[in-house]
């Protein structure tokens, strides 16, 4: 499958990844609506770790064997057989946050949506659960510190 | 008597059960999986049952797996009371169900999970308003009775009440759920405190004090001495500390126990849960067993008894099925150790490991109080051995991590435990490692061999 990896020298903290990400999850699909206007709050999945001395974007690993399917207790959380990128459900998770616990970067957090916490995570941009599409990250990324390539699944 | 056979007997449908079948149609695309199960639903997410009964989930989004699962990989269902397994004989492989019928198997998974254990109090069995919480029947019947209870309290112009016996993650969950469908919710435990194995007495009193604003009150160091009421229903109850407490529904949920006495029956080994080999099998031949049922190794405190979580019910599950499938590079299962995850209200709660070692363990220990939010940080010999994280769970598998690989804490950024961790906390070294399997170039940008 393809992943996104982040190169951390070329990494300039500007967080253009994060608002692209917003952007891309947001309804409106215009970043200054989706971050002013919109309720409930679009959520980035990708976050910018550090500061302007020493940085890097850290997102979903798309584990092989991911722990948050593992643990995930209402099957809202699953990695597709296909295309090996992991999703979560918005209308089956409940927010339990076994995801967060498990997972070894970080890269799960729950948070509100519309009434009830729910798990957010990197969903490569797909369309739809399990599908992967055009990396926002990625296109916004200004200096190539993420770059989306092809990598080895090993089951 | 009817008899059929399957190469893949799996007795249990729910977390290991259903990840067992599904691992080893994965690896064995002929062989026959039978699951049979007591219970009549597809595979739902237990732990989910509290959710449900508190109305942020419904019934059309519990199963555990997307519709037609069963049929499109070819696993074949047996599924309620009738399909009970009631016997079974290891030497002759074959199991008999409550309905007379004989399955003969080539090899069998014993993933019957947990059952809940009923307190011996006094005036307690046979009542019509006690329930235990472990299933979905056990949910959707005791909503049913509290809901009936309500509307016949508020008639007769009193408050409804429910009685949880038991402060543990099962009876607390209980409690809020219960507390939308009551108008008041009393929690007894026996211990000093609430969610006595995975919390502190610090974090617990910060915990019943948020519980306590949603009308659940916790009554650490109580429990009942005897349940009274005429006729079917137990309507008072008479506590150890003498006082009597008027009660419209109960709900005990003291613990769990491996459901294990058909294991045991047939002659396989039980310890605090059933002895297994690295490949998961029993002491019997071709039995094998996963999940609750299942004596582990704490690779923390080295203690041996049974790891009843969901993610370790799954995890065992895959390792059992990749042996049962005759998997050649199947990894063997060396052990756990606890990783809790619940909320409660707006509150979450993040624990594992090790919580409250004893004095002489030898570890260290820091905790950090920040208005609601408090986190707790066990260490020993440089690395970390446990953590409480209430409501501050970002980056908490960060930490898990930490615990499961050993990793030395001296290599780590010093303010890891301040604030939320982070992959800066590593080396550079370390970072790469960690975010980049996989991954087809290395450091230097080169293409990997």
């Amino acid at each position: 499958m393809k992943r996104i990896y982040a190169i951390e020298a070329w990494c300039i903290d500007c967080k253009r990844c994060e608002v692209a990400c917003k952007t891309f999850h947001s309804a409106s699909r215009d970043t200054v609506k989706a971050l002013t206007l919109e309720f409930p709050e679009p959520r980035n999945r990708v976050r910018v770790e550090g500061d302007a001395h020493r940085s890097i974007a850290v997102n979903c690993r798309h584990c092989a064997d991911p722990k948050c399917v593992e643990g995930c207790i209402s099957g809202a959380m699953t990695k597709d057989p296909v295309t090996g990128v992991v999703t979560s459900d918005p209308r089956k998770c409940v927010g339990c946050r076994t995801c967060v616990a498990l997972c070894p970067f970080g890269c799960v957090r729950v948070e509100e949506a519309a009434g009830k916490e729910i798990a957010y995570k990197c969903d490569l941009c797909g369309d739809d659960l399990g599908q992967p599409g055009d990396s926002s990250c990625v296109k916004a990324c200004p200096n190539r510190a993420l770059v989306f390539v092809e990598s080895e699944e090993c089951s | 008597m009817s008899e059929r056979f399957a190469n893949y007997l799996i007795i249990g449908n729910s977390a290991a059960g259903v990840a067992a079948a599904e691992r080893i149609r994965e690896l064995d695309a002929d062989g026959s999986v039978l699951v049979v199960s007591r219970e009549p639903h597809a595979a739902y997410g237990r732990p989910l049952i509290s959710y449900l009964v508190e109305g942020k989930t419904s019934l059309d989004r519990l199963d555990l797996k997307e519709k037609g699962f069963y049929e499109s990989r070819g696993i074949e269902t047996l599924l309620g009371a009738q399909f009970e397994v009631v016997s079974l004989d290891a030497e002759a492989h074959e199991a008999f169900l409550s309905c007379g019928e004989k399955v003969r198997y080539g090899k069998c998974l014993l993933a019957t999970g947990s059952v809940p254990f009923v307190p011996p109090i006094e005036g307690i069995s046979g009542r019509d308003n006690v329930f235990t919480f472990l299933s979905l029947d056990d949910a959707l019947a005791a909503q049913a009775a509290v809901d009936e209870a309500r509307v016949c309290a508020h008639a007769a112009g009193r408050a409804c009440r429910v009685l949880v016996i038991g402060g543990g993650l099962i009876g607390l969950k209980a409690a809020e759920a219960f507390c939308h469908h009551a108008d008041d919710v009393v929690v007894l435990e026996l211990a000093e405190r609430i969610l006595p194995a995975v919390l502190d007495n610090e974090a617990a009193a910060l915990l019943a004090r948020m519980l306590d604003h949603h009308g659940i009150s916790c009554r650490p160091g109580v429990s009942i001495s005897e349940l009274r009421g005429e006729g079917p229903c137990a309507t008072t109850a008479l506590l150890t500390t003498g006082e009597e407490l008027d009660c419209d529904v109960v709900v005990a949920a003291v613990g769990v126990r491996p459901n294990s006495a058909l294991a045991v029956q047939a002659g396989a080994e039980q310890g605090r849960g059933l002895v297994c080999g690295p490949d998961l099998q029993t002491s019997l031949p071709d039995v094998y067993a996963a999940g609750d049922v299942v004596q582990v190794t704490d690779v923390l405190d080295g203690s041996q008894r049974p790891l009843a979580l969901w993610p370790n019910a799954v995890r065992q599950g895959k390792i059992a099925g990749s042996f049962m499938a005759g998997a050649r590079d199947a990894e063997p299962f060396e052990g756990g150790f606890a990783v809790n995850a619940v909320d409660f209200f707006d509150v979450s709660l993040l624990t594992s490991g090790i919580i409250n070692p004893s004095e002489d363990a030898g570890c260290e220990v820091r905790t950090d109080i920040e208005g609601n939010a408090y986190a707790k940080f066990v260490t020993k010999d440089g690395l970390l051995v446990g953590y409480i994280l209430l409501s501050r769970p970002e980056n908490a598998g960060i930490y898990t991590a930490l615990i499961e690989r050993r990793v030395p804490l001296v290599a780590l950024d010093a303010g890891l435990f301040d604030r939320a961790p982070l992959n800066l906390d590593f080396s550079a070294e370390a970072r790469w490692e960690r975010l980049h399997a996989l991954c087809p170039f290395g450091r230097d940008g080169k293409e990997e061999a």
